[in-house]
């Protein structure tokens, strides 16, 4: 696959429209009225003011009356634009939310330790955290947008009809050698929206680059204040800033060429109405009474709006189609199992429908689903796993690991060890998932597993990583997720994982609010709250990457010992553990050892046995 | 009108303003020509019209109906010159500005103190200095554009229906005084619901960027269920909001529909009355309707714009919050340090996180002094208050108690950039940018030249690491520590520190990640770094501190142990005596860690 091939952009719309088809009907209903029957009363009432006025008028009706009609028009109209409005925007929070939801779920389905990235072309190109909001931002809101501009299209669609109709049964002349020619001017200037698509691509990415960036300074400010940097960073801003301005002024620049061309476009209109009948004067225009012509001055205007209006919502398709196709982009087919299936499908799967929850027009809220854990049905009791095979290499790099095969029995401690880059991060990453594997099986009880992904989770295992993410809400919140489990199951979590004198220590305890990405905690302390997270979940399978980093060895010792103790009190037996350590007091303890080297299994063994630890 | 106007040159808003314009002095003096040679031609138009429709119901003779279409038709061509002009010099002004708010917004924010940085997650920062920013962009030219320039044309507007008939000057400037006030009146309140709706904005896309930084903790302990339902609950606490700020705005809508018919109404019956009293000419009736109705169009932009300008109050509120948030650390003062090697000394320092008031200490009377030119070994459990030691060192917080000195400058009196520059921190966690090799390791300076890179890659060992790249340092790092090992990260941390050539540098637990070989490495380059400077090394395993000169010993922010390493270590009875007896000195494999745990005693 070279190219993207185009997305069927309407099927995607009327999609994402039947969601709530009973809130689309309504809201069509009302904004077709708003911007179709409302807009054309008034223009008869003037017209049939000025004749009343200078007595051409057929009917007897004095020229106040015409003003009362224009006063119940008017309150018709405000009615109808509350209820409008109410209608729409719960339809527009339904729609955006459920854009933002598929795309959360698509991008959490996505191997958690494979940088989020965008399709370029064949490549992919890695976007940070920061620069994946703007998809969530932006996007969602315009597709949503062209949406319910759709029923106003309708609306001003039927309303020029009906105008032009009418007009044309006033003057057919004047009417086509004004209205025709607007229409094809206004044809051309939309062929010039083409430059909108491209101008757009580029402000985006520019905006990208400059919310990416200012993602990453917020995140690295301590580096940043450490070193004294802030001058030359903010310089690098300046430089981006300055980027963005040269794309966005060009950008709105044409959008205004093109939006004020529309609107003179009624005054010229207008001058052609007066030369018509100033040149045209003694044949069949003479005659327009003083309502005709304030008749035809009110339409024009407002059918030149009408044109614009359809201008500017072939101009929200084009930008729609941009939104999908880089909502689109965030996606990334599963390597392995590289489905055929065309690339709408990943745009398809944007506007699946799933509930979301939300509270309906009349303020009724549903109540939210229970956590569901991950895998409801009783766990297979563990006894074997077994990788055979398992070969994985990073994109831009020559790292990775190559043709591991190695098992471990229930109730075992196997240690993975090795020099700096020599893969043991990248083997517990693809094991369990989060890495996609290229190559390779992995069996739990001689089965095969087909997802890592989705089959490694509590309570089948767990998993602390070398750098642990906490989130900003309470030490508890954090450690259970909103798990549920008793108090004294976390208590033993956090015995386990020695954290419970510091938790003791804190004036709050684990209500403690965590910070971001745990600044809060010391280093340690965020690896053990981390590893009670893991703990409190009772997996049959602890997965610890390099536990030692940040703990001093007493403290490590504590947890080993307090790890093994429990498991030989219980009936489970001792607890079956895979690490990655360079720790001799570990490395001793093992009852399986392999070592790797520049992503190859060097050796496998107890301490004993291999001759290059001991 | 004139109480609106008044209200946008007195408060604030404004201020904040003209500080940005006053450098585009040149674009905003021909924005303003534009504006106005644009309005005025406005206004001009509908006279020709008027003039047109009494020509061609009583014709005159000499009276050239085509020339007056030709000339209506010339003035709408100009306009639109005009007003493409207006747009560009509205828009480069405008993103001028506040790029430069942009910038000065990253800045102070930057300047503020860690525990601000800490109480908020950095896509919330990014959501106010980029997110609010924009809005204010936008602001900042349709301001221009739209709001001045419409109103300009609503006063035109009026005073030519004076000159016209005094009573539909009269009650038409009524009218447009009457609608202007109540609009204004119900903008105001109607703000404060967009305040709301964009502080849960912000909230919601700063948990968004959060969860998605930490799926790999969430994968992998089956939390994406979790991730969700939070989602879900953020999305019903946010549509009763989003309904009240819709809500306020069609209040806001509607009643400018409801203006407008009132206009209309006014202005047909005074033409009626006036028609009654032959007072006016047919064409005078329509001019004045017509007026009227070109009051719609820069009555509904206000409005359209005002309602922005609603969003753009909230995020102007928002911006100057954040420009006015203090920094709790007290001002700093512009002594410089000593041009030699610094000492550092602690004297009766307590500190605690909570400011108000103290409790919980993370440090409590620690007194100790590092002579200049020596090393510092820092030991102790996790938690016991040793990253604390170097925060203060760095200033990121003030001590509550007690001072810290730099070669016997107290910290409180230094310039912070001066600071900056002696002193140097390589800590575990390594934050890395998607840019360039070259952009990660000198941060951005462009002072610093590739032969001192190289040079510092060199003696890191880094040097076979950048060579298996072939783009060498203009090398792309992807984001979220684009595929380097964890130690390798730590070693290019370290490289940033050696060309920072600082004087006092302070080595946080850096080395716990290396195995063995890297960490030797490391050695001998932390060997050369703090040849001739002051050091201060923080570590958990006993090779680290092989070289330090001095030793201390905290536990629970106290300090338990301080002295010459030498001495420490021969004495049996002292703390760092018995942790170097435990010591396991043999070291079979090159990468593994040697540890401070009690297995075979060392052959002595």
């Amino acid at each position: 696959m070279t190219l993207p091939t185009p997305l069927p952009l309407w099927p995607l719309l009327w999609r994402l429209i039947c969601y709530t088809p009973k809130l689309a009907l309504v809201d069509a209903g009302l904004w077709l009225l708003i911007s179709g029957v409302f807009p054309a009363i008034p223009g008869l009432i003037i017209q049939g003011y000025f004749d009343a006025l200078t007595e051409t008028a057929p009917l007897a009706l004095s020229p106040l009356a015409f003003l009362g009609l224009l006063v119940a028009t008017s309150v018709g109209e405000i009615v109808a634009l509350f209820a409008g409005q109410w209608v729409r925007t719960q339809y527009r929070f339904n729609l955006r939310s459920l854009l933002r939801h598929n795309l959360l779920d698509q991008l959490l389905q996505q191997p958690g330790a494979q940088p989020l990235s965008i399709a370029e072309g064949p490549q992919r190109q890695t976007i940070s955290p920061g620069e994946a909001i703007s998809y969530f931002r932006e996007d969602p809101e315009l597709i949503e947008q062209t949406i319910v501009k759709t029923a106003d299209l309708i609306g001003y669609g039927l309303f020029a009809l009906g105008a032009i109709g009418l007009l044309l049964r006033l003057n057919p002349q004047i009417t086509l050698m004004v209205f025709l020619p607007l229409a094809v001017i206004s044809a051309a200037v939309q062929q010039a929206q083409q430059k909108i698509k491209q101008y757009r691509r580029a402000s985006r990415r520019a905006t990208q680059a400059v919310t990416g960036f200012l993602g990453e300074i917020f995140t690295a400010v301590q580096v940043l204040k450490a070193t004294g940097t802030e001058t030359a960073v903010l310089n690098h801003l300046n430089h981006l800033n300055g980027q963005r301005q040269q794309q966005m002024v060009k950008d709105r620049l044409l959008i205004t060429v093109l939006n004020s061309g529309f609107e003179n476009l009624t005054n010229l209109g207008i001058g052609f109405i007066l030369l018509l009948m100033a040149t045209g004067r003694t044949s069949a225009t003479s005659g327009l009474s003083v309502g005709d012509f304030a008749l035809f001055i009110y339409y024009l205007a407002l059918v030149a709006t009408a044109f614009r209006a359809f201008g500017q919502y072939l101009t929200w398709l084009k930008q729609t189609e941009v939104s999908f196709e880089r909502l689109r982009a965030l996606h990334r087919p599963d390597s392995l199992t590289e489905h055929r299936s065309s690339p709408a499908a990943a745009a398809f799967a944007l506007v699946a429908h799933q509930p979301l929850y939300l509270a309906g027009l009349w303020g009724r809220q549903p109540p939210l689903p229970p956590l569901q854990p991950p895998h409801p049905e009783a766990p297979s009791h563990f006894k074997e796993l077994a990788v055979v095979g398992l070969s994985y290499h990073y994109p831009h790099a020559s790292r990775g690991i190559e043709a591991i095969s190695f098992s471990l029995r229930r109730g075992s401690l196997t240690v993975i060890t090795g020099p700096v880059g020599s893969g043991k991060t990248t083997l517990l990453r693809v094991l369990l998932g989060l890495l996609p594997r290229q190559t390779g099986t992995i069996y739990w009880n001689g089965q095969p597993v087909e997802h890592p992904a989705t089959f490694f989770c509590p309570p089948r295992s767990a998993y602390t990583p070398q750098v642990p993410h906490l989130f900003s809400d309470t030490l508890r919140n954090n450690l259970l997720l909103e798990l549920e489990k008793s108090d004294a199951a976390l208590g033993e979590a956090l015995r386990l994982s020695v954290f419970a004198q510091d938790v003791g220590a804190m004036p709050m305890g684990l209500a403690t609010l965590v910070g971001t990405r745990g600044v809060r905690l010391s280093g340690g302390q965020r690896q053990r709250a981390a590893a009670a997270r893991m703990l409190v979940r009772q997996p049959e399978l602890l997965i610890f990457d390099d536990l030692s980093s940040a703990l001093d060895v007493e403290t490590e010792q504590s947890l080993w010992e307090g790890l093994f103790a429990t498991g030989q009190a219980t009936a489970a037996g001792r607890p079956t553990c895979l690490i990655t350590s360079n720790r001799p007091a570990v490395l001793r303890r093992a009852d399986r050892i392999i070592v790797l080297n520049e992503g190859r299994i060097e050796a496998m063994g107890r301490f004993d046995e291999l001759p290059s630890l001991s | 009108m004139r109480l609106a106007f008044r209200q946008f040159t007195s408060n604030p808003y404004t201020r904040l303003l003209g500080r940005y314009l006053k450098s585009q002095r040149l674009r905003v003096v021909g924005l303003a020509l534009t504006l106005f040679f644009s309005i005025a031609l406005q206004l001009i138009n509908p006279q020709v019209l008027r003039y047109f429709i009494d020509t061609a119901l009583n014709p005159e003779p000499g009276a050239s109906l085509p020339q007056a279409a030709l000339l209506f038709i010339s003035i709408a061509l100009i306009t639109q010159g005009l007003t493409l002009m207006s747009t560009y010099l509205g828009e480069t002004v405008a993103w001028q500005a506040t790029n430069a708010l942009r910038t000065d917004l990253a800045a102070h924010c930057l300047h503020l103190d860690l525990s601000f940085h800490q109480s908020r997650t950095p896509g919330e920062l990014v959501e106010r200095v980029d997110g609010d920013v924009t809005t204010l962009a936008r602001f900042f030219a349709q301001f221009t554009l739209y709001i001045l320039g419409n109103s300009l044309l609503l006063l035109g507007i009026l005073a030519v229906l004076w000159l016209e008939d005094w009573r539909a000057g009269l009650s038409l400037t009524l009218f447009v005084r009457f609608a202007v006030g109540g609009l204004t009146r119900l903008l105001r309140f109607a703000l404060p619901v967009w305040v709301a709706y964009r502080q849960l904005s912000a909230r919601f896309f700063g948990f968004l960027s959060e969860y998605l930084a930490g799926r790999e903790d969430l994968q992998a302990n089956g939390s994406n269920g979790y991730v969700m339902h939070r989602f879900y609950q953020m999305l019903q606490q946010w549509l009763p909001i989003f309904h009240r700020a819709r809500w306020a705005q069609t209040v806001l809508w509607s009643s400018s529909v409801a203006l407008l018919t009132t206009g209309n109404i006014i202005a047909l019956s005074v033409g009626a009355y006036l028609w009654s009293q032959q007072a006016i000419t047919i064409g005078t009736v329509y001019l004045i309707f017509y007026y009227t109705n070109q009051l719609r169009q820069p009555m509904a932009s206000i409005l359209s714009e005002l309602s922005d300008f609603q969003q753009a109050q909230a995020s102007i509120l928002r911006v100057q919050e954040l420009l006015t948030t203090p920094s709790r650390l007290p001002p700093a003062g512009d002594r410089p340090l000593p041009s030699d090697a610094l000492g550092v000394t602690f004297d009766h320092v307590g500190f605690s996180y909570d400011a108000d008031p103290p409790h919980d200490w993370a440090l409590q009377d620690v007194s100790w002094c590092l002579p200049a030119g020596q090393v510092l070994g820092v030991v102790g459990r996790t938690g016991s208050g040793k990253t604390t030691l170097t925060r203060l060192l760095l200033r990121f917080y003030a001590p509550q108690a007690g001072t810290i000195s730099l070669g016997q400058v107290p910290l409180e009196t230094v310039s912070p950039a001066g600071l900056r520059q002696r002193v140097g921190i390589v800590t575990q966690d390594v934050q890395l940018f998607q840019a360039s090799v070259r952009d990660n390791l000198t941060l951005f300076d462009p002072a610093i030249e590739d032969g001192q890179i190289q040079h510092a890659l060199e003696a890191l060992g880094l040097l076979d690491w950048l060579r298996s790249h072939p783009q060498g340092l203009d090398t792309l790092l992807a984001a979220d520590s684009g595929g380097l090992s964890a130690g390798e990260a730590q070693l290019l941390a370290f490289a940033r520190i050696w060309l920072r050539n600082p004087s006092l540098v302070i080595l946080d637990e850096a080395s716990s990640r290396l195995d063995l070989l890297t960490e030797r490495r490391v050695e001998q380059a932390t060997q050369q770094l703090i040849q001739r400077r002051t050091g201060i090394i923080i570590a958990h395993r006993l090779s680290t501190l092989k070289h330090v000169d001095y030793i201390l010993v905290l536990e629970q922010g106290k300090v338990v142990e301080y002295g010459p390493r030498q001495d420490l270590a021969n004495q049996a009875t002292s703390r760092f005596g018995r942790i170097v007896q435990r010591s396991h000195t043999v070291r079979p494999a090159l990468w593994l860690l040697p540890c401070l745990h009690p297995t075979t005693p060392s052959p002595r």
